[in-house]
This record gives structure tokens, sequence and C-alpha cells, in this order.
């Protein structure tokens, strides 16, 4: 279908003269009335292009090749729907198999799956191909120059506690000290909350916190910048990547269950990066992350972690607790 | 009697394969992109009420649910989430929902910039701008769907209203607002998705909210299109379907006009 069959004098690509077709006589009286003039014929003819729209214009074509385009092109599109709606069906997740398809047929469907290398652990892959892709494009997107936007404290909105699992109990804050680790000083610093308080100077900013569950609220935050810490304590030579960690995070049954987040020095050197004391003008509350929480305004809300009891700084990217269980590992915004 | 290969049959060349590529590809696309976009809407619903104190929903999509679940009598699901359930990857999905909605987003782009530049490369988009008769004309087509019906019925003739160009004025209005919703849909969810780094783009829709209820209103945009789309491709007949699919229609004489 790609080779005209009409005349070698084919109009020139038309403008509104693909338009006009063969009148019938139903036609024609709009046409008559409407139609603006026939452009003139072109000087010279061109051949219209692989990519034209071909005028609606009649075409004698040979029964045979018609059979035979029409062959081909059913073919594709049988071919393109059952590969589609294997890939689909491959990638969809268990319980949604399970709804769609119970009994047997499930489990044969998902064996031949298997036998065409179409398994569980390919499909983990690919899907954390997206994944990774996306996070290379917001890592491309990332300018440590580029602003986040700011808002008035009129514009505060209520922000939930969304702790993973129970809201700690405040015991652990008498004894709370920030653990900072791989230093160019090879040393490990403890530093108490007075001690950032006093030696740093705290800033304020009231930003957005966007949560990867689709929910975000504006919130009036102070802390001291990431930046300024790095700066008296400087990572060792070759650290990209900043662990952070909180051993007092509990789990849904009030369990130990220790958080952690990766950060990015280039991130967290970004100016508007706090290290938070601060909520609504207030020391932080507990619900809140008390004493001491990220606040990386360009990253999703899961990486502004609560209560953090160590930073770590590391050559290699350290593990994120979200991106173990299936999210980005970068987050960002 | 074997038909002669050699025996020449007039037809009218309809749609460029890059049209009925990307076309078809929207299909699985877009039912990819729905079904995963509701399983990251479960996770915070973006069109709320107070919370109803008999139902306990405070979410449209569950009172919807409910209703649903009631009228079929579906015993089998929890019917609060039968929306979710039926039409998603589920509830609690949210981590395979977002990295699926991110490989469909980005084939959606390019299967969208696809279509886009064929049209640009084929002059295609000229039979898709609104004309100043449309209004009309529109009004014509509907007068006439409405009375296809009861008109075969009655078996009184009731004449296709002449179509100028290769679509109906319903068609051409149609045909021109999918690319724009698509194009819309599409920039909300990179305001939703990067609002620091593209703050000009969340800035545009307003606000972060705005970008999401832009982005899911757009969605019901789009998805509302397929019925009455599916709908007039059946009552149009086989030859509509098969020039999506072959490029080219036997309507020649007695009815030219397309009215997918």
């Amino acid at each position: 279908m790609d080779e005209p069959e009409r005349p070698s004098g084919a109009e020139p690509e038309p403008a509104g003269a693909s338009e006009i077709l063969a009148p019938t006589p139903e036609d024609l009286a709009p046409v008559a009335e409407e139609a603006p003039p026939a452009p003139a014929p072109a000087p010279k003819p061109k051949r219209p292009g692989v990519l034209a729209e071909r005028p609606e214009e009649v075409e004698l074509v040979p029964r045979g090749r018609l059979a035979a385009q029409s062959r081909r092109e059913f073919l594709l599109f049988g071919l393109g729907t059952v590969a589609t709606a294997s890939a689909l069906w491959w990638l969809l997740p268990d319980r949604a198999k399970a709804r769609l398809l119970p009994g047997p047929w499930r489990d044969r469907l998902d064996t031949l799956a298997m036998r065409v290398g179409l398994s569980r652990e390919r499909r983990e892959a690919t899907l954390n191909r997206a994944l990774t892709f996306d996070d290379d494009v917001a890592e491309a997107l990332y300018s440590r120059d580029r602003a986040v936007r700011t808002y008035t404290r009129a514009e505060v909105t209520p922000l939930r506690n969304n702790y993973n699992g129970q809201t700690p109990t405040p015991e652990y804050l008498a004894s709370w000290k920030l653990r900072l680790l791989g230093l160019a000083s090879g040393r490990v610093e403890e530093i108490a909350l007075t001690d950032l308080v006093r030696r740093h100077r705290l800033r304020e900013q009231v930003t957005r916190l966007v949560c990867v569950e689709g929910w975000s609220a504006i919130a009036w935050w102070g802390g001291l910048r990431f930046a300024d810490l790095l700066r008296r304590f400087p990572p060792a030579p070759g650290a990209r990547w900043a662990a952070l960690r909180s051993s007092v995070n509990l789990d849904g049954a009030g369990r130990p269950d220790p958080y952690y987040v990766s950060i990015d020095l280039d991130t967290a050197r970004h100016p508007q990066t706090l290290l938070a004391t601060h909520f609504g003008g207030r020391p932080l509350g507990v619900d809140h992350g008390a004493p001491l929480r990220l606040l990386v305004p360009m990253k999703l809300g899961l990486k502004n972690i609560k209560a953090i009891t160590e930073i770590e700084y590391t050559s290699y990217e350290p593990p994120d607790y979200w991106n173990e269980r299936g999210y980005s590992r970068y987050d960002g915004l | 009697m074997k038909p002669n290969p050699d025996e020449r049959v007039p037809v009218v060349p309809k749609h460029h394969a890059l049209v009925r590529f990307s076309h078809w590809a929207n299909v699985p696309l877009l039912a990819a992109l729905v079904a995963s976009g509701l399983a990251i809407y479960w996770a915070a619903p973006v069109f709320l009420h107070p919370r109803d104190p008999v139902t306990g929903s405070a979410d449209y999509v569950k009172d919807a649910s409910l209703w649903i679940a009631g009228a079929l009598g579906d015993p089998g699901s929890d019917p609060a989430n039968w929306i979710y359930d039926h039409l998603s990857l589920g509830t609690r999905q949210l981590a395979v929902a977002l990295r699926w909605h991110w490989v469909f987003a980005y084939l959606f782009m390019v299967n969208g910039t696809l279509y886009a530049l064929g049209l640009a490369a084929g002059g295609g988009w000229r039979a898709l701008l609104p004309r100043p008769s449309d209004v009309g004309d529109a009004l014509a087509m509907i007068r006439f769907y409405l009375g296809v019906i009861p008109m075969a019925i009655l078996r009184r003739p009731w004449p296709h209203p002449p179509v100028r160009g290769k679509y109906n004025a319903l068609q051409r209005s149609a045909y021109f607002s999918m690319p724009i919703l698509g194009t819309l849909v599409v920039l909300s969810g990179w305001a939703m998705h990067k609002p620091v780094q593209l703050g000009w783009l969340e800035r545009l829709f307003g606000s972060y909210d705005n970008a999401r209820v832009i982005h899911f209103l757009c969605m019901i945009g789009l998805a509302g299109f397929v019925v009455p789309h599916v709908v007039l491709v059946i009552a149009d007949g086989w030859d509509t379907f098969r020039s999506m699919v072959v490029g080219w229609s036997k309507r020649v004489r007695e009815d030219r006009h397309g009215r997918a």
C-alpha cells in the first residue's frame, strides 16, 4: 500500500484538495457552496512522501494485491494483539491475576509463560528497569541551583503523621545523639542537639512535602542546612552518598524496624535541604521526627527521614528502605 | 468460482500506517495507564467529600464502587473497593502501580510523538482542524444518531447528513480534542511527577493539587471518548473497523461516510 497506484502526474500534496472527492450527487451542493476554488495546479508536481496522507480518491487495485495486503496487515494486527496481551498478563501483579482468572487455567498460563521466558523474576527486573530509567530522567533534570517553590505561612496546610508503623515513644529523646560516620577525620562524631542548634544558624522555610501516595502538605520548617554540617564535618574523600538512619522506628506491631534512606550528596548540599529541628515554629514533636529529621523538599516525603540517629557518608550507594520494597531509589521531584 | 486476482477493485485510501499503528497502540497503553493510575489514586483519592456516616466512605470512587457492587449483587469482593478490584491493579499495589505507570507513560509519550510527527509530516492534521460550520454540522450529526434507531424501526428513510472531507463535524471535534487531552494528561502528569524541577509546569496548572485534578479529569475525558467511539464503530460496521487495520475502505460510491 506504499506505492501509489495513481497516475504518475499525481497532484502535489494537497491542502484543501484532499477533501474534494469525486462529486456524488449528495455532496455536490455543499461542496459547490462552501469549498474554496480548487487550488491552482502547482508549478512542479512533487511525489507525495511516505508519510503523506493520501487523498481519499477512488483507486483501482488488483484484487490479488488487495487480498495480500489485507492478509499482511491483519497478521501484523493479530501478532501485535497476542504479544501485547501476553506482555500485559505477564506484568500483572499476582493478586490481580488471581482475581482475573482463578483456578487451573491461571497456572497453565503461568507455566506456559515461564517456558517462553516470561518469569516472575524477569517481570520484576523489567519493572525495576522502568524505575531506574525514570530515576535517571529525574537525576538529569535535577539542578542544584534550582530553588524549591516556597510559600507564605498563611498557606500552610495540615500535615499528617505518616510514620510507617507505630510512632516511637519519646523515651529515646533523653539519650539522643547524632552519630556521624565516614568522615574525613576518620573519627566517629557524636553530637548533641544543643550543639547542633547553638553552633549552626537555623533557617526557616515553608515548602511543600509531597508523598509518594499522591497527597501533599505545605509546612513551616526550621533547622540547619545539611550543607553546613557537611562543611563542619567533611566526609571522607570519594564520598558521594549519605546514608541516614533511624534506629528508633517501629513497625505496625511496635517492634523495632530501623528506617534508612540514601541521599546523594549533591542533593544534601542544596541550600533548601535542612536537618530540621522545628515544625510550625516549635521544636519538632515526636510525631514529626523529634529531635532531628531530614527535610529534602526536592525529594518525595519518604526520603524525609524522621528521628535521625546516624549519618554515614559512603562512596557506594547505601541501601534505602523503600527502594528495597519496590519504590524508586532516587525519588527526585 | 475463484475471483480473478487481476480484476481491479475500487478502493479508497484511508488511514496512514503510522496513524493505524498509534491508534491501536493506544488501546493497551491507555488501558494499562488507567489500571495503574486508579491503583495509584487508591493511595490518596483526589475527589473527596465529608465522610458519609452510613457507608463510612469519603471518596467518590468508593461511592461508585458500592453502587456498582450493589447493582451487580457481587458478593465475592469487597463492595467498597469494587472499582479498584476490577478496573485497576488492585488495592495496596502502589509500588507495582507506580512502576507500571512509568513503563506505559513513557511508551504513551513515544506513541503520541509518533502520531504527532506523522500528522505533521503527512498533513493529516488539516482534516482535524475545527471549521466555522462545525457547530451546526455537529448538531445535525447528533440529530442523525438519535434518529437512526427509531427511523429504522419506522422504516422511514433517514439520510446521513452530508460530510465534507474525511470526517464529519462530530468526529472532527472528537479527534481534534483527543490529542489535546493526551497532551494535557502528559503535561499534568509531569507537573505532578516533577513539581520542583519542572516548577514552571506546576505553576502553569496553578498548583500541585490542580495538576492532579486536571490529570484525572483528562483520564475521564479520554476514557469517556472510548464508549461512543466503540459503539459507533460497531454501528458503522466491518469496513470501518477494517480500514483502521488495513488502511483502505471499500466504501466507494454508496456510502463513503466513515463514522467511527
